[in-house]
């Protein structure tokens, strides 16, 4: 192979695997929970994942129109946890992490899954927290908090989820 | 036909190359393959907006991880970053007095005081050692004892390749080094390590922990050990000074032993207050030794020569307190006070004061030097749609010590006018003695803009009064474009300063040595000194009150990103310092005043620290990485860089001799090439890196000696054993490259004297080095 072909083969094999954006990465991982999660509420025409505050715009771009459990996603944006309508996932961002105790109490019996990367969600009453570790994604799982809001959680995801067994 | 096929594929591939992973990839992965997908890697360092990708920071900075220290088998910081950045240099010298007892390093071609350090964002505090030996690198220099902080210690080390005074104020002209400690989700481990030099000498052991314990809310408290021992390597000559010629004097490594402790912790409060601390304690005892004294009929002690041995005991330790959270409107604050201190207190023993034979005792202690700095800090930062806005102020305390030696190690006779120290290195004299303190504000600002497609823009300002010489202000702007989505161009232009370390300002010695009178051909024993600016004997020679450096900079760089993990980095870089300190030529006395003066002192010759030149250093970085993952699941991950730097004296404020101007020009290598390659596959992981360095050069008085362009190769290959368990076996230089030997000789220091090789070389004269690492996970 000459020089030319060489260049052209890296360049072909430099575009073949990729890094992810975290802010991406997240994103896929909220769409794939959702499969692992019973809900206990009346059907509806779409499976709603709100996210609060925050405009990360790939819920819109990877999420929107995918199906979850047959029903296509719909994705809402919001600003004010006082707008939340009904919703399966709730996705609260890192600038609401002040306001996490008057979010909870907003879901309340909603049956509602929460999820977020604010530090110590799992643990401030929050059901399913993304944090890193080795530049990887990781889950952890607060399942009295999930069975408080009358969800279920596969025991498959609890596998490969680091469990917080108490809500402090 | 053929040649369109090549263009269209390439073409196919920039073009569309960001849609192979775009949105429908993502989606056909599980949730298993998403958890094991790494995301890319960030940086903080260089602004003061959240971390973002390094690749699209305005500024050139690389990020080494915990990850990527682990494979690489090393076990000093200086070693880490030699290892992976191209124009880093590390030396190591011997019979160079304190020298002998701390790593120098520089970036670009530049001082070693040139580079801000930080840990966990906050500012480093320097040695107290003043390097006064003119010979070396980092001459007339205090620096940050890099080696202080333990390696298993950090989570990620960030290399800002770029001016940034005008964020964190003084030194921040080369670059800066930011570290972070290992926080929380780090892993538990045990690790040990054992080598030894291809000549059979310089084995070194050492033995970490590292240990996690997690908090509420995700907190933690995690505390490092690490243990190290090293013997020294003899690379000496022999000493053709006694007959039959034969080794004498140690030339090589030192011996050393650490103990370090590092603790991080941050407490996580119900109210989302978190309250952090770390602190890093080290303790290095360090021995080396002087020049060997040949035997003497006129001496009754040690009449048949000694080897004078240089003792030191080193006491870092540094330690921040702080809390953070934030307030209404989410406005982020933080509160901090961080403290460092350094002292290294100097023995010798084995020698003797040749005016007391044959009383004179045998061991001294010469004195401590000691340095201390406070600093607090209060931050604000608050994020609106598309801005960051941060800001803050900072108090800085700062305190250097002299402490004196004991009576024997500088004797004096008022009476017969005899002054004498101790061989190997005089003791610090009462009159040298200095408890000097100063202090300084600072105010900074910091905005950056960052539209949500294409375009990152910064400003940060920064003003600062030192209640020594007065008050600066600098300006940072950085400019950052993406023109393709994969294509970001970039450009930074800033000022900068760096103050006189008070070492600089505060520091004295008068050293003794035997040297031969040309009249009467009968050795003498004559003092050198080396003085503050405001000494008499300094005035004499015209001495002027130290001022700041200042700097200017501009970078002009791009990045291609293949992939998020592929990349292509080109950064230009100009800087200009003005005034750049440095310790002045040996003088001697010509004028009448001049001689009597320097005879009150017991001088010979003198110097002083001085703004003596005004210099300029450009050049350029290159750097390819690219991460592979082979069909089933095997990975190859390679980083090509290169660098280039050059050093030019623009003009002299004061005489500077040839020699010293050559050190400065051509003192380190212009030309350095990286190409780390990691092949990881199953359980093995094989590590091949070749590394190469362009010629440089050394002086002996005005008359310059070139050492040829060298080039080593490292291997590793290391072997998980289980989850918990993995080993490995490397080789650093494996083929034992050597640096040239000095193209000249006399009795010390020549290819045929006691002193072969060059203090300067990146590669240094201890050859190949191998290794064995063992780690448990838990």
């Amino acid at each position: 192979m000459n020089i030319k072909g060489f260049i052209i083969l890296l360049v072909i094999i430099t575009n073949m695997y990729a890094y992810q954006l975290e802010d991406k990465l997240k994103v896929a991982i909220v769409g794939k929970i959702a499969k692992f999660v019973q809900w206990n509420k009346p059907a509806t025409k779409n499976f709603s994942i709100t996210v609060l505050n925050t405009k990360n715009q790939f819920f819109k771009t990877l999420l929107e129109g995918k199906r979850v459990n047959s029903k296509p996603i719909k994705v809402i944006y919001i600003n004010n946890i006082n707008n939340l309508k009904d919703s399966d996932i709730l996705y609260i961002s890192q600038n609401s992490s002040q306001n996490l105790q008057s979010i909870f109490k907003a879901i309340k019996n909603k049956n509602i899954l929460t999820i977020s990367d604010i530090r110590g969600f799992a643990q401030r009453g929050g059901m399913i927290q993304l944090y890193t570790k080795n530049q990887k994604l990781k889950l952890r799982i607060n399942v009295s908090n999930v069975k408080a809001q009358n969800l279920k959680i596969k025991s498959s995801l609890l596998r490969i989820s680091t469990l917080v067994k108490e809500n402090k | 036909m053929k040649k369109f096929n090549y263009t269209f594929l390439t073409l196919a591939s920039l073009l569309f190359s960001h849609f192979l992973y775009a949105e429908g990839s993502l989606s056909k992965d599980s949730l298993e393959d998403l958890l094991n997908e790494k995301i890319e890697l960030k940086s903080q360092v260089g602004s003061r907006d959240t971390a973002k990708n390094y690749l699209d920071s305005s500024s050139a900075v690389d990020v080494i991880t915990a990850s990527q220290i682990e494979s690489s088998g090393q076990t000093q910081l200086t070693d880490v970053l030699k290892y992976f950045i191209a124009g880093f240099n590390a030396t190591t010298s011997s019979i160079t007095d304190a020298k002998d007892h701390i790593v120098s390093f520089t970036l670009r071609g530049m001082s070693s005081d040139q580079i801000l350090v930080l840990v966990n964002g906050k500012r480093v505090h320097t040695s107290a050692i003043f390097i006064e030996n003119t010979g070396v690198l980092s001459s007339g220099t205090t620096h940050v004892d890099l080696n202080t902080i333990p390696v298993i210690s950090i989570e990620k080390i960030e290399i800002l390749r770029d001016g940034a005074a005008a964020q964190y104020g003084s030194d921040a002209i080369s670059g800066v080094i930011s570290i972070t400690l290992k926080g929380q989700n780090s892993t538990n481990e045990i690790t040990t390590h054992a080598g030894v030099r291809k000549e059979g000498d310089g084995s070194h052991y050492q033995l970490n922990s590292f240990v996690s314990i997690p908090l509420n809310y995700d907190g933690f408290f995690n505390i490092s050990l690490s243990g190290d021992k090293q013997y020294q390597t003899q690379r000496a000559g022999v000493d053709r000074r006694v007959d039959p010629a034969d080794l004498h004097t140690h030339v090589g490594l030192p011996e050393s032993q650490t103990l370090a402790v590092v603790l991080n912790s941050e407490v996580v409060l119900e109210n989302n207050i978190v309250l952090y601390m770390d602190t890093i304690l080290n303790r290095r005892d360090t021995q080396s030794s002087a020049f060997y004294r040949i035997l003497s009929t006129t001496r009754v002690q040690y009449a048949d020569g000694f080897l004078p041995m240089m003792e030191s005991q080193i006491l870092d330790y540094s330690g921040t307190l702080g809390i953070k959270g934030s307030f209404i409107h989410n406005w982020q604050w933080s509160l901090s006070n961080t403290y460092g201190y350094n002292s290294f207190d100097y023995n010798s023993k084995d020698t003797m004061n040749y005016h007391l034979d044959p009383n004179s005792p045998t061991s001294f202690h010469l004195g401590k030097l000691i340095f201390i700095q406070n600093s607090t800090n209060f931050d604000l930062k608050k994020k609106l749609d598309n801005f960051t806005i941060a800001g803050g102020i900072e108090y800085r305390y700062e305190n250097y010590q002299i402490k004196a030696g004991d009576p024997a190690s500088y004797y004096e006779d008022t009476e017969l006018d005899i002054k004498s120290g101790s061989q190997g290195y005089m003791g610090y004299t009462p009159e040298q003695k200095v408890d000097a303190s100063r202090d300084n504000y600072a105010l900074y600002l910091d905005t950056s803009y960052k539209n949500s497609k294409n375009l990152n823009a910064q400003v940060a300002l920064r003003y600062e009064d030192y209640s020594d010489f007065g008050s600066t202000q600098d300006v940072k702007l950085s400019l950052g474009y993406k023109i393709l989505p994969k294509l970001l161009l970039r450009t930074t232009l800033s000022t900068g300063f760096r103050a006189p370390s008070l070492a600089q300002s505060n520091y004295s010695h008068t050293s003794s040595a035997l040297t031969k009178n040309d009249l009467t051909e009968e050795d003498e024993l004559l003092q050198k000194g080396i003085f503050t600016v405001d000494n008499p004997v300094s005035q004499s020679l015209g001495a002027k009150a130290l001022k700041p450096e200042l700097s200017k900079h501009l970078t002009l760089g791009s990045v291609y990103q293949f992939t998020n993990k592929s990349s292509f980095m080109i950064d230009a870089f100009y800087i200009q310092v003005d005034d750049k300190i440095i310790i002045s030529d040996k003088l001697a006395p010509i004028t009448q005043e001049q001689i009597d003066i320097f005879a009150a002192y017991g001088v010979s010759t003198a110097s002083y620290l001085t703004n003596a030149v005004n210099t300029q250093t450009f050049g350029i970085d290159i750097k390819l990485n690219n991460n592979y993952t082979f069909k089933g699941g095997a990975t190859l991950n390679s980083i090509l860089w290169y660098n280039y730097s050059k050093n030019e004296i623009i003009n002299f404020n004061e005489l500077l001799s040839e020699g010293r101007a050559v050190v400065i020009e051509k003192g380190q290598p212009g030309h350095s090439v990286k190409f780390l390659n990691e092949y990881t596959r199953g359980k093995f992981n094989y590590i091949v890196n070749l590394n190469g360095y362009s010629k440089f050069y050394q002086t002996l008085g005005d008359t310059a000696y070139k050492f040829g362009a060298i080039l080593t190769v490292d291997l590793n290959i290391n072997y998980k054993i289980n989850k918990a368990f993995d080993i490995s076996l490397g080789a650093n230089n494996i083929f034992d490259a050597m640096p040239d030997k000095w193209d000249r000789s006399n009795e010390y220091l020549g290819y045929d004297g006691i002193i072969p090789y060059p203090s300067n070389s990146p590669v240094g004269p201890n050859g190949a080095y191998y290794y064995l690492n063992a780690k448990w996970k838990f």
